[in-house]
């Protein structure tokens, strides 16, 4: 496993005049770990992201950032903060200046960059956010979605190695949602590790390789999300609910499905169980393709053209610049979240699809479908836009 | 936020593009040029084509438009009576001796520089309202860089106009809450509930302040804040278009100065 990046031992804090928010915690993040931290209301969860970045001390215990106990000096600091990005549940108190530029750029700047670097930085992080061609426009007259991307492009154009957000998807409408879960997802196959603070189980059960349930200040238990979520014990303790699809699973265990040790977390693992039933899989004899589009290389016009060619293909959009093209193009998009899993499903029923990506996203595609293949041996064809021409 | 601010016209109108300097340039020299006319017929031909400008290049909503010039008219318009009626002239139409020290009446003279006036008002108005309407607050912060305005006033300008709306916001919210619960049903009530507004404002600017210090921290504030984005170059056509206006303009008050409403003889 990789190295760690972020470790808390014994840490303890009170408030001024307050409670004891947290009460000797210690856990370590690795790098490129996916990490939620779980808990109800007033558990401790923002208190304990602010140690993170330095924005709160612990009153006994040591912080750690890659392996040195984190210093509280002023040039320290700045160098943590460089590091561990901060994103605040309300977007409005993180965005600074008149406009999303000015905003982006106000990091870059403090850091001390060259003008042109900084440009070049809030270019990249506007452009990673899906935020290009926002530029010039004041913050007030964003939507939430949008003023949260521009929040996190804020922290982005930092190039931090771990990334912190509180509550991501609070305010959010579902859509938005499942858009700023793809990005942390994105920003997370890049390298970056990324810590969310959540109540939503739902959200964070097929998300997050590892879980840490907080209540009252005191882990209850860190693990992979099946085990975190799986002992209702635990789960009743931390106020929190058993996911959906766990809960199902667990049932189905009772009626003799054969559950596999890694538990469901998405849809089509749970498809994949009930099809795995001796009443015998009831997908098609040949499983249809996935064509995976990168919109950055490919010729926009020609997507239409081969769509247009092969009529009953699904077409899915992974990440905002894949979606910014599917709207240039007016191609009607039939799944926006949670692509990857729905064309597979779609494939295992003999259909076509294809989904537009962009960046690195389209590695993460092969990635995912060989994983499926590998566990599930039933093969799924994936095809390059443009390679394979019929 | 539904309603719309003067501020959120200015960033959408259709002159967004065009250099911020021209547009300066063509609110203030028409300013200028309004009080340098000596006939009334100058400022007026001015405000036209400022007009024209502001609804047919800058597409702003005329209901809009019409709105924010009737607000100050008004004023005016008030005032264009009060000259007419105490400065005086030789060519008495209408007098009045009311008190012993107030002379009232109504002249040539007197209507002549009362409507000239007037004029001038809505000459300058509608270059007021056209750099209003047409540049807002953001491309403004660049212009004041470029005067060598010191930081500190532009930063602080900066997180000025960034938290008013969130303050506007509050305040509304605060406000709509306290309307709900029938907090201004009557005089004594709305002066108690408005006293708690005020104190709900205070606590929310005061936290936001806060908050402010917080979020400039976790993003490695250094105290350098301002840091502006791109600046569109003058182009052509505006740069012909503003001398275009500066030519016109100053001939229309060339040709025009002296002009009254009524003959004096």
């Amino acid at each position: 496993m990789s190295s760690i990046v972020l470790e808390a031992r014994d840490i303890r804090y009170r408030y001024p005049r307050g409670e004891e928010a947290i009460k000797g915690i210690s856990f370590h993040f690795r790098r490129g770990e996916k990490i939620a931290l779980v808990g109800p209301n007033g558990a401790g969860k923002s208190t304990l992201l602010q140690m993170f970045n330095g924005m709160i001390r612990p009153d006994a215990g040591t912080m750690l950032f890659d392996n040195r106990p984190m210093e509280y000096d002023r040039e320290s600091l700045r160098e943590l903060r460089r590091k561990v990005g901060f994103v605040l549940q309300n977007p409005d108190r993180q965005i600074i200046a008149p406009t999303v530029y000015q905003d982006v750029a106000f990091g870059p700047t403090n850091l001390g960059y060259p003008e042109a670097e900084v440009k070049e930085a809030v270019t990249t992080a506007l452009r990673h956010a899906g935020l290009a061609g926002f530029e010039r426009r004041p913050p007030h007259q964003l939507s939430g979605g949008e003023k949260k991307r521009v929040a996190i492009a804020g922290v982005l154009a930092m190039d931090p190695e771990v990334l912190v957000f509180d509550e991501p998807t609070s305010g959010l409408d579902p859509s938005g949602s499942e858009d700023l879960m793809e990005l942390l997802d994105e920003l997370n196959h890049e390298g970056k590790t990324v810590v969310i603070s959540t109540h939503d189980v739902e959200l964070a059960y097929p998300w997050a390789d590892r879980v840490i349930l907080l209540a009252d200040g005191q882990i209850i238990k860190e693990d992979v999300p099946d085990v975190a979520f799986g002992n209702p014990a635990y789960v009743r303790m931390a106020h929190l609910s058993v996911p959906t699809l766990l809960e199902l699973s667990v049932e189905l265990a009772k009626r003799g499905f054969a559950i596999p040790d890694r538990k469901p977390r998405s849809v089509l693992d749970m498809v994949r169980i009930i099809e795995s039933q001796p009443h015998g899989p009831c997908c098609h004899p040949e499983a249809g393709t996935i064509t995976v589009c990168n919109v950055d290389a490919a010729d926009h016009p020609a997507i239409a053209a081969w769509l247009k060619a092969r009529p009953g293909t699904a077409v899915g959009a992974m990440g905002t610049r894949a979606k910014q093209c599917a709207a240039a193009e007016q191609l009607a998009l039939e799944f926006t979240y949670g692509v990857i899993d729905k064309c597979i499903l779609r494939a295992l029923r003999g259909k076509a699809s294809l989904i537009l990506t962009a960046g690195s996203m389209e590695v993460r595609i092969l990635d995912r479908v060989a994983a499926y293949e590998r566990e599930s041996g039933i093969a799924v064809t994936v095809e390059k836009f443009g390679e394979h021409r019929d | 936020m539904f309603e719309e601010l003067l501020e959120d016209v200015a960033q959408r109108n259709g002159l967004r593009e065009t250099s911020t300097w021209v547009k300066l340039a063509a609110g203030f020299s028409a300013i200028v040029l309004c009080l340098l006319a000596t006939g009334y017929v100058a400022p007026l031909i001015i405000a036209a084509i400022l007009a024209g400008a502001i609804l047919l290049l800058a597409r702003i909503d005329p209901r809009t438009y019409a709105e924010l010039f009737l607000l100050p008219l008004w004023f005016a318009l008030l005032s264009a009576a009060v000259i007419i009626l105490i400065s005086g002239g030789a060519h008495v139409l209408w007098s009045w001796d009311p008190l012993p020290f107030l002379h009232l009446s109504i002249t040539r003279e007197s209507i002549n520089t009362g409507f000239f006036v007037l004029c001038r008002v809505i000459g300058g108005m509608s270059a007021l309202l056209f750099i209003a309407l047409t540049i807002p607050m953001t491309d403004l912060f660049a212009v004041m860089r470029r005067c060598r305005m010191p930081d500190v006033v532009i930063d602080l300008s900066m997180i000025i106009y960034r938290t008013i709306f969130f303050l506007l916001d509050q305040v509304r919210q605060i406000h709509q809450a306290q309307v709900m619960r029938l907090g201004y049903s009557g005089w004594k009530e709305s002066v108690h509930t408005f006293a708690m507004l005020c104190g709900a404002a205070f606590i929310a600017s005061w936290d936001a302040g806060d908050d402010l210090v917080r979020a400039m921290d976790a993003r490695c504030y250094d105290g350098k804040f301002a840091l502006l984005g791109e600046s569109r170059p003058a182009g052509a056509r505006s740069l012909a278009a503003l001398s275009l206006f500066l030519i016109a303009g100053s001939a229309v008050v060339i040709a025009t100065q002296g002009i009254t409403l009524l003959p004096v003889a």
